[in-house]
């Protein structure tokens, strides 16, 4: 036989006779990816847990963790690949892809230096990586202006090594924390390595470096002479001029209003930082558009001036550390501005903000040329005015028609007039709170108001107070933890670590979500993604029930508000208008407001979301855990689009469940004897494929019968959907919308209609099944073992689907967690995707559980509809646990959280 | 007048991890909780410290350059038999474990642990020490 022959023979072979696996081994590889997935998700909520304050961890964690999750996924893969003749050759890409990204990370070679290396493909012509790198790379309108310009609205805190610290920070303002900074873009750091490479000055630099006697003043100035001129008249490239061009098109078309000037201001790396280089790095004001890059060379000139280099050289900071991106703003028309400290330099025992602001333009106040108000404000709400000195403001800074700035005189009647009204007072102290609270340090602000009453930060850095007895401060906290009363401690999960304080309101409710006050600590029966509206607003967060793996676990990550979730009392013991404060880092909640935990807060040493560490987890697990491809309908729901790790969890679980349905329609026709379809009352149009003693029909029968159904799990399912008579009087539709849309929404792929059931499926035992179930939108999967032998049985039920928004999904599996809850089921929620688990109960309670699910698959059918608010939730989980009272079972034993612990069911491991 | 007024009665903490951000976690989390704390992440400066000063606890690592967490809790036993010595660990094997009691460790937690639990052995320390 030739080798062509083999060729082809190899091929038939792939082509046609893969699926004729024996079904066991087939099974087997589907249960093993049932049990990776569960392992992969658990993985996943791990490693979201370390991100709440509440562990402490290293590297070492990080790398061993990302390994493990990396080695199931790729085995995850490899189980799919056994199971279905479908090329998964994209599906590995996609995992190399991201696990290449996880090791890059891991190595500390961030985005930048991609960046470096996507422009540098792109000269060299490599189209392909180069696109793989773009659309790696490329958010929003910045990517098209990428690498060397990034809108305001695209920053945030990850892009410190292309924005410098300074416009990472204010991107986060501006788009965490939802706060108003004027309009505008960064030239990144590789613009400025771009122009230096170009005009050979990182040579100079280097060799004059080399050679320099750090105490020879006048080597230095002929240093900083030279560079300064080259760098004034040096040629920027053409990229990063048109990338500037356009990205000035994009702010001044968006702003028709207003004359196209700009501020540019530094943002170097480490600026703001650890050294705040404060001060020494140029700014200029009212910029015309024609003279942007010149503005640009001027900052970046200002990196070396002699102050500047000796500076880095006697902190030992080297030259390769040093980069410069520049921000380009427009220019507020201040009528006020200025600089507020959020911790007031001040030997008081009075806690206290200090604001100076003057007319005009905020450069008077920052380089103290000009005389300005000073006033006083408790830190505390609601920021009563302590004191204010007025300064007697005669000039004022202002810009020039066409550029530039000018001082002009204040009219006599303003010049000892305070500039700033009560209310922006108040403005100021709560935004400055706010960013304070973020960064949970000391914040320094610079602020304008402009002449309609709109405040605009332009810039925020960490201000380094420590406390001037760091003794004394050690006292206070130890009596503060004593002498305050303690309401409970210990209670569920920090989601969010964190310092908070303030008035307890309790929601009920979306209507009252609306009336939240600022400043007040969040108290809810539920976590809830909804709560996202308030965050901004909330000091702490603490919920009755939920998981620290919820969307709204993220969101309070995002916008670190200090939460702690699965209390199980919190809104039965607080009350609205309560004064609490929660040390999130402890888990601990307080009666009052503990103003030294609040301080001890913001001086301690290290702010754990600024660590190294907690950076590293979080960048790793944004490759792991969004959930990108929700919809198997969509036509996005393909291997190619895996961006994370999760993304491929769910495509294979998706494909593996598939092909085992198709090979159930096949293995029917092949083996007649041992699949049936299920006559029942109920159409669930199930076929079941008995593995061993789990039906009594006769050999060659086609269909099955409810009696002849042996295996204990399928029995007591279809029991329990019969005898609690939950499918017929499945809740009415009580939201028209909704429903229509139900039933008009069209579906494709592998998500069947309502219409379309029939393809649902059984595999059993005597002891065993392994269900799944598609009804109208839901899909149920219930693997499950019930026998003898306690230590054996277990239940596992996932719940996934629907069709309304995800709010009322989410709301579904919040009442589905309620009711496995109440039964002993240890239950798991990531959005709408719930994972209950039982182990260890005696058969006789295993049978019960398993008829309660029954029962809960047909109340559930529809029930996502009605669930317009969270007042349901209760509402139908009390209707359920007591309509299900109608089970035997249910009503003969009561879950065990209400017997004693004697029981002998009860499992402490 | 010493510092604090309460420093008498204060338990004495010594951490040793190379790991930076072990110790700059468990410091604030101990200090909140009323302890008094060193850390060090070089295991030589903290057997020296070890020499000039009696601590009630010391918490250690494991795996480290030069003299590490096995042979320094040997010797902080050697010096201070009463003193209560917790092995952290990212490689937690049982044999590690068993190892680390028989040299006279109090207690071994694996990496990562919550704040809460590191702070619950060293209370069940000074429980264990009070009952003495």
């Amino acid at each position: 036989m030739g080798f062509a022959n083999g060729l082809k023979r190899l091929f038939s072979l792939r082509l046609t006779s893969r699926p004729v696996l024996p079904f066991t081994v087939f099974f087997k590889k589907f249960r093993s990816i049932l049990e990776r997935n569960n392992l992969i998700l658990e993985l996943m909520a791990d490693m979201g847990d370390k991100l709440g304050g509440e562990y402490i961890f290293d590297i070492q964690y990080i790398k061993d963790v990302a390994a493990k999750i990396s080695e199931q996924v790729f085995k995850l893969i490899s189980d799919l690949c056994v199971m279905t003749r479908e090329d998964i050759a994209e599906l590995f890409a996609a995992f190399e892809r991201i696990q290449f990204e996880i090791g890059e990370e891991l190595a500390g070679r961030r985005a930048v230096l991609m960046q470096r290396s996507l422009e540098r493909e792109q000269k060299r012509g490599k189209k392909g990586l180069f696109r793989f790198l773009s659309a790696l790379l490329g958010r929003g309108d910045s990517g098209n202006l990428a690498p060397f310009v990034i809108l305001l609205e695209d920053l945030d805190g990850d892009f410190e090594e292309q924005a410098g610290n300074k416009f990472a920070n204010l991107g986060e303002i501006r788009n965490t924390l939802g706060l108003s900074t004027l309009d505008g873009f960064v030239v990144t750091t590789n613009a400025f390595f771009d122009f230096m490479e170009a005009n050979g000055l990182f040579e100079i630099l280097e060799r004059t470096l080399k050679g320099l006697d750090q105490a020879d003043e006048g080597a230095l100035e002929a240093l900083s002479a030279t560079m300064r001129k080259r760098i004034l008249s040096g040629t920027m490239p053409r990229e990063v001029v048109s990338a500037i061009d356009r990205a000035l098109d994009i702010i001044c078309g968006r702003n028709p209003g207003r004359g196209c000037f700009f501020a540019v201001r530094s943002s170097g790396w480490g600026e703001d930082g650890e050294f705040s280089f404060a001060g020494q790095y140029e700014s200029v004001l009212n910029v015309s558009r024609a003279t942007i890059v010149e503005a640009w060379r001027e900052v970046t000139a200002s990196v070396y001036t002699v102050e500047a280099l000796r500076y880095r050289l006697h902190r030992g900071y080297r030259e390769s550390e040093t980069a410069m991106a520049v921000g380009c703003q427009l220019m507020v028309e201040a009528e006020v501005s200025g600089a507020m400290y959020t911790y007031a330099p001040i030997a008081s025992e009075q806690e206290a903000m200090v604001i100076s602001g003057a007319w005009g333009l905020g450069a008077a106040v920052a380089s103290g040329i000009a005389e300005s108000d000073t006033i006083f404000v408790d830190r505390m709400p609601p920021h009563r005015i302590l004191s204010i000195e007025p300064g007697r403001k005669t000039t004022k800074m202002i810009g020039k028609q066409g550029g530039g700035t000018v001082w002009a005189d204040v009219p006599a009647e303003f010049q000892e007039k305070i500039c700033l009204s009560d209310d922006y007072i108040e403005r100021l102290a709560r935004t400055a709170v706010a960013i304070e609270k973020y960064y949970r340090r000391p914040q320094d602000v610079e602020w304008a108001f402009d002449g309609e009453a709109n405040l605009y930060i332009l810039q925020a850095r960490p201000l380094n107070v420590r406390p001037d007895h760091p003794e004394r401060h050690m006292v206070t906290i130890d009596n503060a933890a004593l002498s305050s009363r303690v309401i409970f401690s210990g209670r569920g999960q920090v989601v969010q670590g964190g310092v908070g304080s303030g008035k307890v309101y309790v929601t009920r409710s979306d209507e009252d979500l609306k009336d939240f006050p600022f400043g007040a600590v969040l108290v809810a029966r539920y976590t809830s993604p909804k709560y996202s509206r308030i965050m901004r607003k909330a000091r702490a967060i603490l919920t009755d029930i939920g998981s620290a793996t919820g969307h709204m676990a993220t969101l309070a990550r995002e916008y670190r508000v200090p939460t702690v979730v699965d209390t199980g009392i919190a809104s039965r013991v607080l009350k609205t208008g309560d004064e609490v404060t929660l040390d999130a880092i402890a888990n601990v909640v307080y009666a009052g407001t503990v103003k030294e935990l609040n301080s001890f807060e913001i001086t301690h040493e290290e702010v754990f979301e600024e660590s190294r560490e907690y950076r590293l987890l979080k960048r790793v697990l944004k490759k792991v855990t969004p959930l990108n491809l929700v919809d198997p309908a969509s036509e996005s729901f393909r291997a190619a689009r895996c961006r994370t790790y999760h993304d491929i969890t769910r495509v294979v679980h998706e494909k593996a469940v598939e092909s085992l349905i198709e090979l159930s329609e096949g293995y029917q026709s092949r083996h007649a004897g041992r699949s049936r379809r299920l006559e029942f009352s109920i159409p669930l149009g199930l076929t079941v494929i008995d593995i061993g003693k789990g039906t009594s029909s006769a050999p060659g029968a086609e269909s099955l019968r409810l009696e002849e159904v042996e295996s204990a799990p399928l029995k007591a399912l279809l029991e329990g959907l019969t005898e609690s008579g939950m499918w017929e009087t499945a809740p009415v539709a009580v939201d028209l919308g909704s429903f229509m849309s139900s039933l008009t929404r069209t579906f494709s792929g592998s998500m069947a209609g309502p219409e379309q059931v029939g393809r649902n499926l059984a595999v059993v035992s005597d002891n065993y099944m392994n269900l799944h179930l598609r009804l109208g939108y839901h899909f149920n999967i219930v693997d499950a073992y019930i026998g003898e032998e306690l230590n054996d049985n277990y239940i596992y039920f996932r719940f996934l689907g629907g069709v309304s928004n995800i709010e009322r999904r989410s709301r579904r599996a919040r009442l589905i967690a309620c009711v496995m809850e109440s039964f002993d089921f240890r239950v798991e929620i990531h959005g709408d995707l719930i994972v209950g688990r039982l182990k260890k109960l005696s058969g006789r309670r295993m049978v019960g559980r398993m008829k309660v699910i029954g029962g809960l698959i047909g109340y559930t059918r529809q029930l996502d509809v009605n669930m317009t608010g969270d007042e349901m939730i209760d509402f139908y989980c009390a209707d359920f646990l007591e309509r299900i009272q109608v089970l035997e079972e249910v009503r003969e034993d009561a879950p065990m959280c209400e017997l004693p612990t004697a029981d002998p069911d009860f499992d402490s491991g | 007048m010493p510092p604090c007024a309460n420093c008498q009665r204060q338990t004495q903490i010594l951490i040793l991890d190379d790991e930076p951000i072990v110790c700059k976690r468990l410091k604030p989390g101990f200090q909140k909780a009323g302890y008094g704390v060193e850390t060090f992440t070089d295991s030589g400066l903290a057997m020296a410290r070890i020499e000039q000063k009696r601590f009630d606890v010391v918490i250690t690592d494991l795996k480290m350059e030069g003299i590490d967490g096995m042979q320094f809790l040997v010797r902080v036993k050697q010096i201070y038999p009463d003193t209560g010595v917790i092995v952290i660990t990212g490689y937690g094997g049982a044999e590690i474990a068993k190892e680390s009691f028989k040299k006279g460790a109090f207690d071994f937690i694996a990496k990562p642990f919550k704040l809460g639990e590191i702070i619950e052995a060293v209370k069940r320390f000074e429980k264990s020490r009070k009952k003495d």
